[in-house]
């Protein structure tokens, strides 16, 4: 297999966030597989943002320590980065104030800025000087970049850019040392785990998003808004989290398919609607992107430590769906079918994410958009005759399942108290009445269970160990195999409902157990203990706001 | 049909006096007289004695938490803006807890009418003080009387742009009727102050205290002028009812959203949807 490792670095403000995900697309036309990983403080201005490009001949699903490249505009990439002689490093050190002889790599000095002036050309088109020089570096074809700046930048910048990205071209006279085997990756797409999520969400039917901004789940809302009039979706960007659920749970219950989207500290503060959703039988989907810490914490950074505040959040117990997908394909079919079991099941549903995963760009061949489907459950259709007749909203159907009577349907005329109450919707705390109202919401677990993905094995059966994980962390561990066959690694997609028989089965066919998670405590750990008695004592814990990287893994397994 | 077909056969459980009823016959009364569908009618409610009113009136009803009337009976309204949506809640569900969705509301000029049972308690926790309690008021939860300013949901309304403010007494229950008939069919965010004795708690806000106090707005008062308005707002011990302000002349929310220009969104369907187009901007 072969690698390059290429990271651009600058301060927030320069473009780095763009300029990523705009060369990735070059790479992949130019027949590399990549994956970006992008790295940022919350800060609008200054600070160090990097955005690490893996490229390869093969597929590559998670980042790694090393950098082969490095492109950077700032001097704090020479405190930051890791630079040994065999690192490339790309800077104008003139106008960086950086003694190249000091710096044990190999160097690319270009006077960027010097360049630009005697060539009439404004400062900010930098990045696109610099990546013109990489893109011949990597023997890329100009025409390939030419069409991506003028697909993905507005008109009106085409001009000054492309003269940048000719003169960073002409200026290159050497290539990289690399034999790459460039492949056809035309029926594959290079789309963030947000992205994924979004478009999911557009794709299965969902029109209606109400929210508060938080990252890591910003950009969901941020895409939503931006086709929603295209694709017939009210897009709500409410006073609070709270308003922004509640209003969901609003419309859900009116008819329209809704979700909400946000971070923990933002389903804090929607635990309550959880609660309203749960006890008055709405579908909701709640997308939710963690991020270390409480309260605040590190706003663009990565932990997995929200499992277990999203299975036990709010009061009382109550049937929920939670699913874990662990990258963008499994991310977009998971978004469709958490739509499907809340109308089916008349439950709230979760699909977690983290900000790895909805940051980080991933390439995978197109989804099969003919895979989706749309399962509203059960939907009374009215009855003229019985115009005024209380509607038994919340009697059972099936399984536990009632039928649902949107408002404006004649004949089903019901209440739907955030109290208890009875199958008409009427308040009540009759004892029988709350037992039996239980009884049957939690009958929906049966067949829910046999509905949620399961846990599956990855990697050779008899494998000496066995890492357990759940979510993004399944990118990292496939990256991994690809050294190192002496490993295979259970992945949960989804944590609850599923089957446990089975899934305690599945692990005790394992030679040595080890926990994997970006957390402290191991969350999935408990939770495996808490159902099936299994205490997996080996851990590989990592709580410091980055994901695992590559050589971590092999690290651990003591290569 | 007539009011007390809109009935549910549940006996209301509010103290024997309680201002409630009053609003409970007013809100049938009104929506009996416009002739509305009961099955095109949603009423909302928070948490409290207001919030009880969902159980009584024969129509669709949500009863959401407390001071979460707003965003829910606003999402409902997006879903389905031919839906007519009444929340009802009190003053510590909504001037209180709800303060924040009441502001938001009201800019928003959502298409709803809103009707608080303003009786300056915390009728259903046993009476403590909220956030309409004057100055100096004693409580179980403010033993040495109230330091706040109370607040003014007149005035409140008027600087956050609501179109339509009234003030209505559950003492006068036909004048009551008479206006939320006015709130409903305002095209845009109707806000209904109700002045609401609680006969078990707030002792000092009777319907003796208030019957002395209030008086009708007349033909002559101009209630499309701001300034007019923020005075009656500002009375001291008097009590204007009726339409203290209103504007015609603002866009509702749904009429300014693009998507619901020519169908609902519920009578738009869920649907697949082909992201093909979407797609190719990441190949």
């Amino acid at each position: 297999m072969n690698l390059i490792s290429l990271k651009i670095a600058a301060p927030a403000g320069f473009g780095v966030m763009s300029m990523g995900p705009m060369f990735a697309k070059v790479l992949k036309r130019s027949g590399f597989y990549v994956m970006g990983y992008p790295e940022y403080p919350s800060l609008i201005r200054g600070g160090y943002n990097s955005y690490q490009l893996l490229i390869s001949d093969e597929p590559v699903y998670n980042p790694y320590i090393k950098t082969d490249i490095l492109l950077t505009f700032t001097k704090l990439s020479f405190e930051k980065e890791k630079i040994e002689e065999n690192v490339t490093v790309i800077a104008d050190f003139e106008k960086l104030k950086v003694d190249k002889e000091k710096i044990n790599a190999k160097i690319i000095d270009i006077p960027l800025s010097k360049i630009l002036k005697e060539n009439n050309l404004k400062d900010i088109v930098k990045n696109t000087l610099a990546l013109g020089y990489v893109a011949k570096l990597l023997k890329i074809d100009y025409k390939i970049f030419e069409d991506v700046i003028k697909e993905t930048m507005p008109e009106k910048h085409h001009e000054i850019n492309l003269s940048a990205l000719k003169i960073g071209y002409d200026i290159c006279k050497n290539t990289f040392n690399f034999n790459f085997e460039k492949k056809d990756y035309q029926n594959h797409i290079i789309v963030t785990g947000n992205e994924s999520t979004a478009l999911s969400a557009i794709a299965s039917g969902v029109n209606f998003y109400s929210t508060y901004p938080m990252t890591p789940a910003s950009t969901v809302l941020h895409f939503l808004a931006k086709y929603a009039k295209d694709y017939g979706i009210i897009v709500k960007h409410t006073e609070d989290e709270i308003a922004g659920v509640t209003m969901a749970i609003g419309a859900a219950y009116a008819g329209a398919r809704a979700m909400t989207g946000t971070s923990g500290g933002g389903f804090s503060l929607m635990v309550e609607g959880l609660g309203l959703a749960a006890i008055t039988e709405t579908p909701i989907l709640f997308f939710i992107s963690q991020r270390p810490g409480p309260a605040t914490g590190m706003p663009t950074w990565q932990e997995q430590a929200d499992l277990k505040f999203v299975l036990n959040a709010s009061q009382d117990e109550f049937v929920r769906a939670v699913f874990t997908p662990g990258d963008i394909t499994e991310l977009f079919y998971a978004v469709n079918e958490a739509l499907n079991i809340a109308e089916k099941y008349q439950i709230p549903t979760f699909v977690l994410s983290d900000k790895y995963l909805s940051e980080s760009l991933f390439m995978d061949t197109e989804f099969n958009l003919n895979a989706l489907k749309i399962d509203r459950g059960y939907v009374f259709e009215g009855d003229k005759d019985k115009p005024l007749e209380f509607f038994p909203r919340y009697k059972e159907v099936k399984d536990g399942i009632p039928q649902r009577a949107f408002p404006g349907t004649i004949g089903g005329i019901h209440k739907t108290p955030s109290n208890e109450h009875d199958e008409y919707g009427f308040v009540s705390d009759d004892a029988k009445v709350r037992k039996l109202m239980q009884d049957r919401r939690f009958k929906k677990l049966n067949s829910l269970a046999n509905d949620m993905p399961q846990p599956k094995l990855y990697g050779d059966q008899t494998a000496e160990t066995t890492f357990v994980c759940w979510g993004s962390t399944k990118t990292v561990l496939l990256e991994a195999m690809k050294y190192n066959k002496d490993f295979n690694f259970i992945h949960f997609p989804a944590i609850y409902p599923i089957n446990w028989d089975e899934t305690k089965a599945l692990l005790q066919s394992a030679n040595k157990l080890v926990l994997i998670e970006n957390n402290f405590l191991g969350q999935l750990g408990q939770v495996i203990a808490e159902n099936t008695g299994i205490i997996i004592e080996d851990k590989f814990l990592k709580y410091d706001g980055r994901p695992f990287f590559t050589e971590e893994i092999l690290e651990y397994l003591g290569e | 049909m007539k009011a007390h077909e809109l009935n549910t056969g549940k006996t209301p459980v509010w103290c024997p006096g309680c201002g409630n009823y009053a609003i409970w016959n007013a809100l049938k009364g009104a929506i009996a007289d416009l002739n509305l569908n009961p099955w095109e009618v949603v009423t909302v409610s928070g948490i409290g004695c207001s919030g009880k009113m969902v159980n009584h009136i024969r129509c669709y009803g949500f009863h959401s938490l407390h001071g979460r009337v707003l965003p829910v009976a606003t999402g409902v309204k997006l879903a389905n803006h031919k839906l007519t949506v009444i929340a009802n809640g009190g003053d510590g569900d909504g001037y209180g807890m709800g303060m924040g969705h009441f502001v938001h509301a009201m800019r928003r000029n959502i298409d709803l009418t809103y009707i608080v049972h303003d009786n300056r308690t915390y009728g259903l926790t046993t009476g403590q003080a909220s956030p309409t309690a004057k100055r100096g008021t004693v409580t179980k939860s403010t033993p040495e009387g109230v330091f706040e300013e109370p607040v003014n949901p007149i005035a409140f309304a008027l600087s956050a742009g609501a179109t339509f403010i009234a003030r209505g007494y559950s003492g006068e229950s036909e004048h009551l009727k008479e206006l939320i008939k006015k709130a409903i069919n305002h095209k845009g965010f109707a806000l209904i102050d109700v002045l609401q004795p609680c006969v078990s708690f707030a002792r000092d806000y009777s319907y003796d205290y208030y019957d002395s106090r209030i008086y009708f707005l007349d033909e002559n008062y101009n209630s499309n002028n701001k300034e007019s308005a923020f005075k009656l707002a500002f009375e001291k011990d008097k009590y204007a009812l009726g339409i203290i302000y209103e504007d015609k002349s603002k866009p509702t929310y749904e009429e300014q959203h693009g998507v619901l220009k020519e169908k609902t969104l519920c009578e738009q369907g869920v649907k697949l949807k082909d992201i093909s187009p979407l797609l190719k901007l990441y190949k």
